[in-house]
């Protein structure tokens, strides 16, 4: 009997310490340190979420891209920390004046990491199997293509119709290329061209990145990049005081005194386009009244949640700061408790009680806030932590919730507006003709333009509520150098990373 | 004596098949699946569709359990459905740390239980005596993950003397590295269950000390202490080994919240990230094999016992 009952607890503690996945992100903008940089440093840094498996084509989750894009794969462009697009495979590009042709001037003298050399026939190759596989991931992103042709190192991509979000999309997943015919089992291994060669993973520990010696490029600073797998922040914290890592992403800002304490440590914060979204579910029930979801966002004290979490910005749309379409919304819902009250008492929604469907994994302190708000004015909050695979189950595939949280990471993910079948609930046609018209857009300014016009009528149909914009935060060691902090939790270029010596 | 074993042995086996069963069904009762992990939040219902299909979660649960049983039954315990990796060569990779980490772990404890469980039943009257007990109840009490915590604190962060997390990527060829990353987590699950193991041998040696046989040893001019040490010993380490079984589960529950806490890459962390991954191939499979061998050991504790007891060979 007693056994019987110790494996019962072995698998429910196996059951309850879930991570999400897909939920953190990230990207650059270089550190400091001076000092030589040590050619043969090994830089050890911790991560928190690890990829199920590595498979960049199928696999869903920002724990994917945040280490293998610009690391490992490359695309023939490629973005910055501050989300600029730049030439990488392609030395340079253009495109034509009606935006229906994009033509790109392929790198010569680009090897894989097996050795092989990249061609021209790689490239159409990766990119029309990437649009014509639907179960890869970011297919969707090629729809627009009609024809992808090479003629010597100029690749020509033509359009059926102008995207504005073409050049963003090959970026990403979709852009990535790949050797063609290439025989390499991509859930546990890579083939790229990037500066790293994806050395060794040791599923459920790490990840070790090795300098790759024939890159086209600037060579990575660091002989060898670790990424340990460390959920928890308490033992990230005891690793880095003992010396066993040398940089921390995912950390708690109100660990900052802990981890410089003794001077070896500087915590760093950059922004992100990480958007902690609080969804309605307004297909039917108290929520489907507009005054209800209105005086939900009114009586959420936004500035509270970001002191309790040490980082981040108040935010008051679906459009975070780093993407284009940013607008500031703070006057459409802003915190205001008497106003709350008193649009439930017009919508007849006294003694309200509502459900909150939270992934255990984003802890207590939210749900607290929300809890504690939402009675100020009279709502009655029950906080239903579960597993990730339950949200994604319940709520993202059954839409079976009330309120749900969740932070995304994506950058430039407005599309989930305009998508009346996503999680969100929420259609608006007006909505989804802006942004149709967006992507079809000719000019980026226009394009960015009529984004902030729908943000803002998402935002006053009080689709969702935006708890926070989050930021990366980071702890970096003195010797090291050329840590990205911005949005890293969806990017992390560690070319640049280097450790000085002595 | 043979009849006993071959007893044993059928309901071991009996008892796995109706273990995989179980563990079987019980994970298929969980929400969410694999291919839903997979396919992420930014999916289409024919993307996750696909992907069903490829992984064969589409078809009906009693041909996904004949299927798998039927691999067990021919020495195949599966492949994880994310990576491909064989679940066996997965377990016997962080066997390296866990299977260490609990044979450690379990020393530790019998170097708590035995000497101190002793002294605590023997001078249960005096101070010392009394100071041990009271020590071993609220040492019992005490959260692993604390004093986890605390041991960090004092070892590896201010005295620097022992890692604070992670295990040497070169694993047991460097074994002093290998062997002072498990030092804290052994010493963590060690102790805890060391003053659980404490009040057994105490309680096993009071009994001893009130039988006839250490009583009779003493009244031949023995002390009691020489009686107890020659004569009663032996009985309280058969009560030890009949709790074995339950110890070795309880170290793999404490191995679940210590790999975690410090970043090993064990079997017990390995099993809270295929949960959370769904990715329930590899992971009724690791549950078989850890029910396994949970089940061997009461088994082969069982017939020890019959061998070193002669009361129970004598009552057959």
């Amino acid at each position: 009997m007693l056994r019987r009952t110790a494996l019962a607890a072995t698998a429910l503690l196996a059951a309850g310490a879930l991570l999400l996945s897909g939920c953190t992100g990230s990207q650059p903008a270089p550190s400091r340190s001076e000092g030589t940089p040590d050619p043969d440093a090994t830089v050890n840094v911790r991560l928190v979420l690890e990829p199920g498996n590595l498979d960049i084509r199928e696999t869903g989750g920002s724990a994917l891209d945040q280490i293998l894009i610009d690391n490992v794969y490359q695309g023939l462009i490629a973005r910055t920390p501050d989300q600029k697009i730049v030439p990488a495979l392609a030395s340079d590009y253009e495109v034509s004046g009606d935006k229906l042709t994009y033509t790109f001037t392929l790198r010569e003298g680009v090897t894989f990491h097996d050795g092989q050399p990249l061609t021209p026939q790689d490239v159409v190759w990766s990119l029309t199997q990437e649009r014509d596989t639907p179960t890869y991931r970011d297919s969707a992103r090629l729809a627009n293509v009609a024809t992808i042709a090479a003629e010597g190192q100029k690749i020509t991509l033509t359009l059926k119709a102008p995207d504005s979000t073409l050049l963003w999309s090959l970026t990403g997943r979709a852009g990535l290329i790949l050797k063609e015919g290439d025989k390499v089992d991509r859930k546990t291994a890579a083939n790229g061209t990037g500066p790293f060669r994806l050395a060794d993973w040791r599923e459920g520990d790490s990840i070790v990145f090795e300098r790759f010696a024939d890159y086209w490029g600037t060579p990575s600073s660091a002989a060898e990049v670790v990424f340990s797998y460390v959920s928890d922040n308490q033992a990230a914290l005891s690793g880095a005081l003992a010396g066993e890592f040398d940089v921390l992403t995912g950390f708690d800002a109100n660990l900052k005194d802990q981890v410089e304490a003794n001077g070896d440590f500087t915590l760093e914060i950059g922004d992100s386009t990480d958007k902690g979204t609080l969804a309605f579910n307004q297909t039917s029930g108290p929520l489907a009244d507009v005054r209800v979801r209105k005086a939900i966002r009114q009586a959420i004290d936004k500035k509270s949640i970001v002191e309790a979490l040490g980082a981040g910005k108040t935010m008051y749309g679906p459009i975070p700061s780093l993407d284009p379409g940013y607008e500031d919304l703070s006057e459409v819902a802003p915190f205001d408790p008497e106003a709350a009250r008193k649009l439930l008492a017009e919508a007849g929604a006294e003694n309200l009680s509502l459900t909150l469907t939270i992934p255990s994994a984003y802890g207590t302190t939210i749900p607290q806030i929300l809890v504690s708000n939402l009675r100020d004015v009279g709502i009655t909050l029950k906080v239903n932590p579960v597993e990730f695979p339950t949200w994604l189950n319940d709520v993202y595939g059954n839409k079976d919730y009330e309120l749900s949280f969740v932070l995304h990471t994506e950058a430039r993910d407005f599309e989930n507006w305009a998508n009346p079948d996503y999680y969100f609930t929420y259609n608006n046609p007006e909505v989804q003709k802006l942004y149709a018209e967006a992507v079809a857009a000719t000019d980026d300014a226009a394009a960015a333009d009529l984004l902030k016009q729908a943000a803002r009528i998402v935002s006053e149909d009080d689709a969702a509520d935006w708890l926070y914009n989050g930021q990366s935060v980071l702890a970096v060691a003195s010797d090291v150098s050329g840590m990205p902090t911005v949005n890293v939790n969806e990017r992390l270029n560690v070319a640049e990373l280097a450790k000085s010596e002595g | 004596m043979i009849r006993y074993a071959l007893t044993r042995l059928a309901l071991l086996v009996l008892g796995l098949f109706v273990a995989s069963a179980l563990i079987f069904t019980t994970l298929r009762i969980l929400p969410g699946d694999i291919a839903q992990l997979i396919a992420g939040v930014n999916s289409t219902p024919e993307q996750l569709a696909g992907i069903r299909e490829r992984l064969g979660l589409d078809r009906p649960i009693p041909v996904q359990y004949g299927d798998w049983i039927g691999g067990v039954l021919r020495g195949d315990l599966g492949s994880s459905q994310l990576t491909g990796t064989p679940v066996v060569s997965e377990l016997l990779q962080k066997a390296e740390v866990t299977v260490p980490l609990g044979i450690l772990a379990f020393v530790v404890a019998l170097l708590v239980a035995l000497p101190f469980g002793v002294l605590a039943a023997v001078r249960r009257h005096r101070p010392d005596g009394v100071a041990v007990s009271v020590g071993a109840q609220a040492l019992a009490a005490v959260p692993v993950v604390w004093a986890g915590m605390m041991l960090v604190v004092v070892f590896a962060v201010t005295l620097g003397w022992l890692p604070a997390q992670g295990f040497p990527r070169a694993g047991w060829s460097d074994p002093a590295a290998a062997f002072r990353a498990l030092v804290l987590p052994a010493v963590t699950i060690g102790v805890v269950e060391g003053a659980v193991l404490l009040r057994f041998v105490r309680s096993a040696t009071l009994q001893a000390m009130g039988q006839d046989f250490v009583r009779t040893a003493a009244a031949k001019g023995l002390t009691r202490t020489q009686a107890l040490l020659r004569h009663g010993l032996p009985s309280v380490g058969l009560s030890v080994i009949t709790v074995l079984g339950v110890q070795v589960a309880g170290i793999m529950v404490g191995a679940v919240v210590i790999e975690q806490l410090f970043s090993l890459p064990g079997i017990g962390r390995m099993l809270v990230e295929d949960t959370g991954n769904r990715d329930l191939v590899k992971v009724q499979g690791e549950l078989l094999v850890l029910t396994g061998l949970v089940l061997i050991i009461g088994f082969v504790v069982d017939l020890v016992h019959r061998v070193l007891d002669p009361r129970q060979r004598e009552a057959e």
